[in-house]
């Protein structure tokens, strides 16, 4: 890995990085649904590690380039707009069965390859039927996008006077080379030339008119049917081809599209099958004793329907999951509805940030799982006695009197008296009269970040010697500042095998109930992945949800998961603090070790990079007016949170089972300031 | 502090297209006198259905039976307290006068009370109008020691807006469960044209593209914005683009600085009404 960043362009340039998020909000306004953003070079070869396989929903994404020459900030519209257009004008649902079909002309070319298996996409079906495939994509596509255009342009107006700025710095970047980038060149606005061959101007009133009157995706491919003939003869192309091909974005995409049908089709067999083992009749001896022969046959046929059904589905399934692995190889890992964020990153060595270098999905915790709550519930019992004693001191006193006040519920007798003595003297009175109640409120928002990292697996008592308690408890003296006070909480029976995780899920609980308890607004957030492309953010409580049963779920669903990339987390949830808007902010980071990741830094277990840059981050918080805190269960954790936060900023955990109750005191000085 | 709306006694009916039902359902919920809630984003009609509700229930009462002044709208806020819809004793010159809030107005001559956003009031003025809403019909005022019996023809109705309010901020169930519930929303994109059209004097052609605006501008909402763009901004930029500011300067001013301070957000909502726009 390398750390270098390529050198800056020297022409005028504009970086994805640098307009990806209100990008991303366009394109969900514009299309009604949220659409990943990557750039092109998370496209195809993406050696990213798969810690699990993600079913459910399919991404869906837009790929852009990492950066485009050109200074017409449009530039990334247009190009988001044409791939938008892709879907609003159903080119990926383009079916080789339905185009064949519609298209006698198709027919004749078509010759079904017995051997290529179901794997194969619609649209290399469609090219493979000529005997120039990649000739016929770029025929095809002259047509298609003069289509997708024609009906951007319909739908979007506005979008004309970028298409016209985006055309015209293609025509002055390029060179024209071929028969076809010409067709191109005109469609974008080249004026004719004297010198265009016959050929030529058909190909041009073909696209002038598929222009007006193309209804679908199938009246292109009618149109490459046309041409291609001319086409064709045109290039001369006997022995050599005219390019190598390869399967493109959009193939990929219309292949993707294609396994949400089958699964569509798969869960109707599901039904089918479901319905028919309901009618299946339970235990054949008794019944053939009441039907007689003919209760028997039914039943044979019944059996019969049901096995073929059994077979059918599990082919499906089997060329689902293989065209999904293909799929998700091709176009990266599908991420669900997770929404994505990009953040730079400190890198120490070189003292500069990296920009856009991390991204973040951001993802609920599944709630449908058979994690059982009552342990948390019998938690927040446990522990409401000891909360409720801390938070009392900094619980606001309720209403209030304020007197002397313009306009209010109640006349403010002393002031009515005082006025009427000036009236009587001839004096003009003061007019605040009134008295009112008034709330005094709280106004704080905290996000805690819990470390689901792997280790997080490991037991609460680790299989090593008792003599390191007694080393540590000497340090941990000279730190008595936040935890002058420490109740003493009676230490619980201890289970057998409890681990780090199931501390961190009663300490959230814990302090879930007492924020609740308290009117604080709070979000509670488990931070994990794996390399810097996929930092994984998982949402257990948003500051806006309320608490319920639902949140105890997700709380119980927080499970160890891979790596610890701090700064991206810390930054993220930074972001989220700010959109609050309350007057107080609190970050608190609740860890079980260093930060780390497989590519945290350029050496590999090392762990210096990051917590430079949890450093930084953790900085960057603060100077934005967050109060951010570090706690960790780490018994070795001085030595890199010393450099990570300032003395009064941290925490260590000596005994853990006291977590729950000292992330609620912590909190209780935090902000009961 | 409260807007009291007169607008109903005026000779022409307020401008509404009914949505659904709505109309049916609160006139028959007016013959049984039965209270209204009504649901729904900001700017999305409510005040107008209550405004055009009550011109044609005034207009076909008897002259002497008119209330003065047929609907008094309070838009609630946090620092609305009960005494505010009660009403309190003032000082005038040497005396302490009793002036009657809003709500006792309405109870007393048979007006509709209308409660805009009644969830930002404070608690206290909530439990007012639990008696005013079932069999009992009364409202005590106990700064004066009066037990007011409603006027047959008053009318509570409230509105509130499920969206931004926190959940902190609910209805009580047992406020919320005397009420009949009318759910409003932003209307589609062919009807919200015709809305458009009629309020600001658009051509059609300009009201379906600020139409299409507001459907596409909604995708966005909960990205530091809580509602959408409403059709009452809609139409605003419909007004000025008949006045004969330019179309994305208009849509500038009342559109994209109204609904969000954040910059990205901003920017987004820009570029989508560029290409939208001709």
């Amino acid at each position: 890995m390398t750390l270098e960043q390529e050198p800056e362009a020297i022409e005028p340039s504009i970086a994805l990085a640098d307009v990806e998020s209100s990008l991303a909000l366009f394109a969900e306004g514009i299309a009604g649904r949220y659409l990943h953003i990557r750039s092109n070079q998370e496209f195809a070869a993406n050696p990213k590690l798969t810690l699990e396989e993600s079913g459910g929903q399919n991404s869906d994404t837009l790929f852009l380039p990492e950066s485009v020459a050109t200074t017409h900030a449009s530039t990334y519209r247009v190009l988001a707009m044409e791939q938008i257009g892709l879907r609003e004008c159903d080119t990926l649902s383009f079916r080789m069965e339905t185009a064949v079909e519609q298209i006698p002309s198709l027919l004749q070319r078509f010759q079904p390859d017995p051997n290529a298996g179901p794997r194969v996409g619609d649209y290399r079906l469609l090219f493979t039927s000529f005997s120039q495939p990649a000739l016929a994509e770029d025929l095809f596509l002259l047509f298609e996008e003069t289509r997708i255009q024609a009906h951007l342009q319909r739908a979007y107006p506005g979008l004309t006077k970028h298409f016209q700025a985006y055309h015209g710095y293609l025509l002055e970047s390029q060179v024209p080379a071929d028969l076809l980038e010409q067709a191109k060149r005109w469609r974008m606005g080249e004026p004719r030339k004297l010198s265009d061959s016959g050929l030529q101007r058909t190909l041009y009133e073909a696209i002038a008119e598929h222009r007006e009157s193309a209804a679908t995706v199938y009246d292109s491919v009618t149109a490459l049917c046309e041409h291609y003939e001319a086409v064709l003869a045109h290039y001369k192309l006997e022995e050599s081809s005219y390019r190598e091909t390869d399967e493109s974005l959009v193939d990929w995409l219309n292949r993707e599209q294609r396994v949400e049908e089958w699964e569509e089709e798969l869960e109707d067999i599901n039904e089918q099958l479901s319905q028919s083992m309901a009618m299946e009749i339970p235990t054949g001896q008794e019944e053939e004793a009441v039907y007689g022969d003919a209760g028997d046959g039914s039943q044979r046929q019944i059996d019969l329907d049901i096995k073929e059904l059994k077979d059918e589905r599990d082919t499906l399934k089997r060329r689902v999951d293989m065209e999904r692995s293909a799929v998700a190889h091709a176009l990266g890992k599908s991420q669900g509805d997770a929404r994505s964020f990009r953040y730079d990153e400190w890198d120490y060595l070189n003292r500069t940030y990296l920009r856009a270098w991390c991204r973040v999905f951001e993802q609920p915790l599944g709630t449908d799982g058979e994690d059982d709550i009552a342990p948390l519930k019998a938690v927040i019992r446990a522990y409401q006695n000891t909360v409720q004693r801390q938070l009392e001191q900094i619980r606001p006193t309720g209403l209030e009197r304020i007197r002397r006040v313009q306009d209010g519920d109640e006349l403010d007798l002393n002031a009515v008296i005082e006025a009427r003595q000036d009236i009587r003297a001839g004096q003009s009175a003061d007019e605040r009269v009134y008295s009112r109640k008034e709330r005094v409120q709280r106004d704080v928002s905290a996000i805690f970040l819990v470390d689901l990292s792997a280790s997080t697996d490991d037991p609460i008592h680790p299989p090593e010697p008792r003599d390191w308690s007694n080393y540590e408890e000497d340090e941990s003296d000279t730190r008595a500042g936040w935890y002058a006070s420490f109740d003493e909480i009676e230490e619980e029976p201890e289970e057998p095998g409890r681990k780090i995780i199931d501390l961190e899920r009663e300490a959230m609980v814990v302090m879930a109930a007492a924020l609740e308890a308290l009117g604080d607004s709070y979000g509670i957030y488990g931070f994990s992945g794996y390399s810097k492309d996929n930092v994984e953010l998982f949402i257990a409580k948003e500051p806006d949800d309320a608490f319920s049963h639902t949140t105890l779920k997700s709380i119980a669903a927080m499970a160890p998961k891979g790596s610890t990339r701090m700064g991206p987390a810390i930054r993220h949830a930074t972001q989220k603090l700010m959109n609050t808007g309350s007057a107080m902010k609190v970050l608190m980071v609740i860890s079980d070790g260093f930060p780390q990741d497989c590519d945290y830094g350029p050496v590999r277990g090392n762990h210096d990079y990051g917590v430079e840059d949890t450093a930084k981050a953790l900085q960057e918080s603060q100077q934005k007016g967050i109060e951010t805190f570090c706690m960790t269960v780490d018994k070795s954790g001085h030595d890199y949170l010393k450099r990570m936060c300032p003395d009064e900023r941290y925490m260590i955990i000596e005994e853990m089972e006291d977590l729950p109750s000292q992330l609620t005191k912590v909190y209780a000085a935090l902000t009961g300031k | 502090m409260n807007q009291i709306t007169s607008d109903a006694g005026t000779n022409q009916a307020p401008y509404y297209l009914p949505i659904a039902d709505e109309v049916e359902v609160f006139q028959a919920a007016y013959a049984s006198r039965l209270p209204v809630l009504l649901k729904g984003p900001t700017g999305c009609g409510k005040t107008r259905f209550v405004e055009h509700m009550s011109w044609h229930l005034d207009s076909a009462r008897a002259d002497d039976e008119r209330p003065e002044i047929p609907l008094l709208t309070v838009s609630c806020h946090e620092d609305l307290t009960a005494t505010d819809m009660v009403g309190r004793y003032l000082l005038k010159g040497d005396e302490t006068v009793w002036s009657d809030g809003p709500l006792t107005r309405a109870v007393r001559t048979g007006a509709i009370c209308y409660l805009d956003e009644i969830v930002e009031a404070r608690k206290d003025t909530t439990v007012l109008i639990h008696s005013l809403t079932d069999h009992r019909r009364i409202l005590p005022i106990d700064k004066t020691g009066e037990l007011l019996d409603a006027h047959p023809d008053f009318l509570l109705v409230i509105s509130y807006n499920p969206g931004y309010q926190s959940v902190l901020k609910d209805l009580k169930p047992s406020t919320r469960q005397r009420f009949v519930s009318l759910e409003f929303d932003y209307p589609d994109v062919e009807t919200e044209t015709q809305i458009i059209q009629h309020e600001s004097g658009v051509e059609e052609s300009t009201a379906e593209r600020l139409a299409v605006i507001g459907e596409r501008v909604r995708n966005l909402k909960q990205h530091g914005f809580e509602e959408g763009v409403s059709t009452r901004l809609l139409i605003y930029t419909g007004e000025l683009i008949a006045a004969g500011i330019a179309p994305r300067r208009a849509a500038t001013a009342s559109i994209i600085s109204a609904i969000s301070d954040d910059a990205s957000v901003q920017e987004a909502v820009a570029d989508i009404v560029d290409v939208i726009l001709p």
